[in-house]
């Protein structure tokens, strides 16, 4: 067609107005890829955001929020405590610190139930769900394999559990310190972080195995939550019952397993635990039970992955 | 591994890129099978045995799967689905080798499923995710950058036929669009080789058809070899090159489909008029023959090789046979073709 044409740009003119695309077409893809690393990076930040109701529903994102910011609540209301009771002009101080604020170890008493109705809905959201909707098969047909999806799994709970497990004692020590009522200097700062650090750690995981575990033999997720509290409110309560009722040896205290990771980090923090029977029982052995139930349940959700069908 | 790529010229409009019933016809489809014959194989299965516990699932599997697209026939549970999980890398055979891609899969499983794409055979799929978001997911987990990802999902779901409606939540979708989402995934990440579980399941006959000229499109304009595992062997018959048969766990059958669906001794002859004297005068002639309404199938009466002519075979004497009763009977021809046995026939044959 000659551009110059007065008919032929006329019909050029007249068509424009109904131009329509003729054809997307199915291009290659050459460019870099990046291999079972970024499968695991991928899986685990979506899963976070899943779990944390991102790109999802309201109703989807209340609940995980509120359970966030529950953690968080004694954390600011201690700081703004000792805000508000400011020091006396001659340097004295209104109330004593360890009247008014509970250490590091104690903090965790007051927020042990918001982490417990986290981890007990968060794990089976995350495993019963890809078990559930064929999810699991797609994963497992990618760059990933058995073993990186449930790193990549754990990974991604693990740092989202850490949002209440790490943070609010984080956010407490900061505005301790903040407030003059931090630990002396910043060695000191640096020594007490770490710990905040290892304890939250150490919570999330041994919550996030049990929680698999329970997750890995379900796939509805209200069986798995359920059973999950239960787990943790029945060890609790056997243990309990066995050692400081029918008065048996203060060892068995290691089968509690709502409590064991918030002894270790008593223990961490070099804090007695308020529970004389707890006292009784030695650092190694509240070490060597944590890693043998953390283990113990990580590995039965290796075992119950290995060869779970998935191409269905 | 190189693959046979035909850039999309197309002039359709968009709207038309929704394939037809129409379009799912064979006859207007190219048969890619004589061009692809002689290439390397993207499967290659020799003597695989799969035991689940005591319960033997495959007992010496030999194929090999060219590029094109092949059906993986079988009945329920023949073992088609143990199959692609051994071709992902999921399983382990028992004993035997695989290659996928030229890659041991017991080995390289992640590095081979980077280059296969994969729809399951279930319809489930996140609810509250839009198809966007799990295509884009899905080829991210593939390994694409995230910005790539984002624009092959929309391209790939643009082809597949859900343009508008990339971003509804699959809990919305139909059964039908559902498979396409799931086809959708499969691709996205421009993989070598795509394996599709049963992905008519579920369909009715017009979804059905569709699908198959989508899967047709896949193999022959996008280039990616297909495997796609089937029960019903009229689905291979209309949109494969090549067809895999699994029965009573082993391969009872593998090859071109024209070589599978091969000619028979019998010519098909329809006539429009002097029926009865061509039959008579076939008779005469020896010929074995079997009505069928308007249709003679005839069969050419046994002959040892030294009787033919030199250079002619059983069919040639059968056309000349046919051609000289026709001229003796006078009987008007209307259609005349060689029978060809179906696949259900080789299945059913080679199961025996």
């Amino acid at each position: 067609m000659n551009p110059h044409d007065p008919i032929a740009v006329g019909s050029a003119a007249r068509s424009s107005g109904e131009a329509r695309i003729l054809d997307r077409g199915y291009r290659r893809y050459d460019g870099p890829q990046r291999g079972a690393r970024g499968a695991v990076r991928t899986l685990a930040i979506q899963t976070a955001q899943r779990a944390l109701g991102l790109r999802r529903s309201f109703w989807s994102k209340v609940f995980p929020l509120l359970a966030v910011f529950i953690a968080y609540v004694p954390a600011i209301v201690f700081v703004g405590v000792t805000v508000l009771v400011n020091d006396l002009p001659n340097g004295q101080r209104l109330l004593d610190d360890a009247e008014l604020l509970p250490p590091f170890g104690a903090y965790y008493g007051f927020i042990w139930a918001a982490i417990l109705v986290f981890v007990a809905f968060v794990a089976p959201e995350v495993l019963c769900t890809d078990r559930r909707n064929g999810m699991l098969g797609l994963y497992l047909a990618s760059p990933l394999n058995r073993n990186t999806y449930l790193l990549a799994k754990a990974l991604s709970v693990t740092g989202i559990l850490a949002l209440v497990t790490v943070g609010p004692p984080a956010l407490y020590l900061v505005g301790l310190t903040l407030n003059d009522r931090g630990p002396d200097g910043f060695a000191g700062f640096l020594g007490i972080l770490f710990k905040v650090l290892i304890a939250g750690i150490a919570v999330a995981a041994l919550q996030v195995a049990l929680s698999f575990a329970v997750a890995a033999t379900t796939t509805r997720r209200a069986a798995a939550s359920a059973s999950i509290i239960l787990i943790l409110l029945a060890s609790a309560t056997l243990s309990n019952t066995l050692v400081q009722g029918a008065g048996l040896d203060s060892n068995l205290l290691v089968f509690d397993l709502l409590f064991l990771p918030f002894e270790l980090v008593f223990r961490i923090f070099g804090e007695g635990h308020v529970d004389r029977m707890w006292r009784q029982v030695p650092t190694s052995t509240v070490v060597g039970a944590y890693l043998v139930w953390t283990f113990g349940f990580a590995f039965f959700v290796w075992f119950r992955y290995r060869r779970l069908q998935v191409t269905r | 591994m190189n693959r046979p790529r035909t850039a999309s010229t197309r002039e359709d409009p968009v709207d038309q890129h929704v394939p037809t019933a129409a379009a799912a016809s064979t006859a207007t489809l190219p048969d890619l099978s004589g061009i692809l014959g002689d290439a390397e194989p993207v499967i290659r299965a020799i003597d695989i045995v799969k035991r689940w516990g005591t319960t033997t699932a495959l007992d010496g599997a030999t194929f090999d799967v060219l590029p094109g697209i092949t059906g993986l026939l079988g009945p329920n549970g023949a073992g088609k689905t143990t199959l692609l999980g051994m071709i992902l890398g999921l399983h382990r055979p028992t004993s035997g080798s695989f290659e996928v891609l030229g890659l041991d899969p017991t080995l390289a499983g992640p590095a081979i499923r980077a280059k296969v794409g994969y729809s399951p055979e279930l319809h489930t799929l996140p609810d509250d995710m839009r198809a966007h978001d799990l295509v884009r997911h899905i080829a991210e987990i593939h390994g694409l950058p995230r910005r790539e990802a984002t624009a092959r999902a929309s391209d790939v779901l643009w082809q597949v036929g859900l343009g508008e409606e990339r971003f509804r939540p699959i809990g919305t979708m139909s059964t039908g669009q559902r498979q396409r989402v799931k086809l959708a995934q499969a691709i996205a990440h421009d993989p070598a080789l795509v394996l599709l579980d049963e992905p008519t399941d579920g369909l009715d006959p017009v979804q059905r058809d569709d699908m198959l000229a989508l899967i047709r499109r896949i193999g022959t304009e996008f280039g990616i070899s297909v495997l796609l595992s089937s029960h019903l062997l009229e689905e291979v018959e209309r949109i494969c090159d090549f067809a895999v048969i699994v029965g009573d766990r082993r391969i009872v059958a593998d090859g071109r489909l024209r070589d599978l669906t091969r000619r028979t001794e019998g010519v098909v002859v329809e006539v429009a008029d002097g029926q009865p004297e061509l039959i008579l005068a076939l008779r005469a002639q020896g010929a074995s023959i079997e009505l069928d309404g308007q249709r003679i199938v005839v069969r050419a009466p046994p002959s040892a090789p030294e009787d033919r002519p030199r250079g002619e075979d059983d069919d040639d004497l059968l056309a000349d046979l046919i051609r000289d009763a026709l001229v003796e009977s006078g009987a008007g021809l209307r259609r005349m073709a060689p029978v060809r046995v179906t696949l259900e026939e080789v299945y059913m044959e080679a199961g025996s």
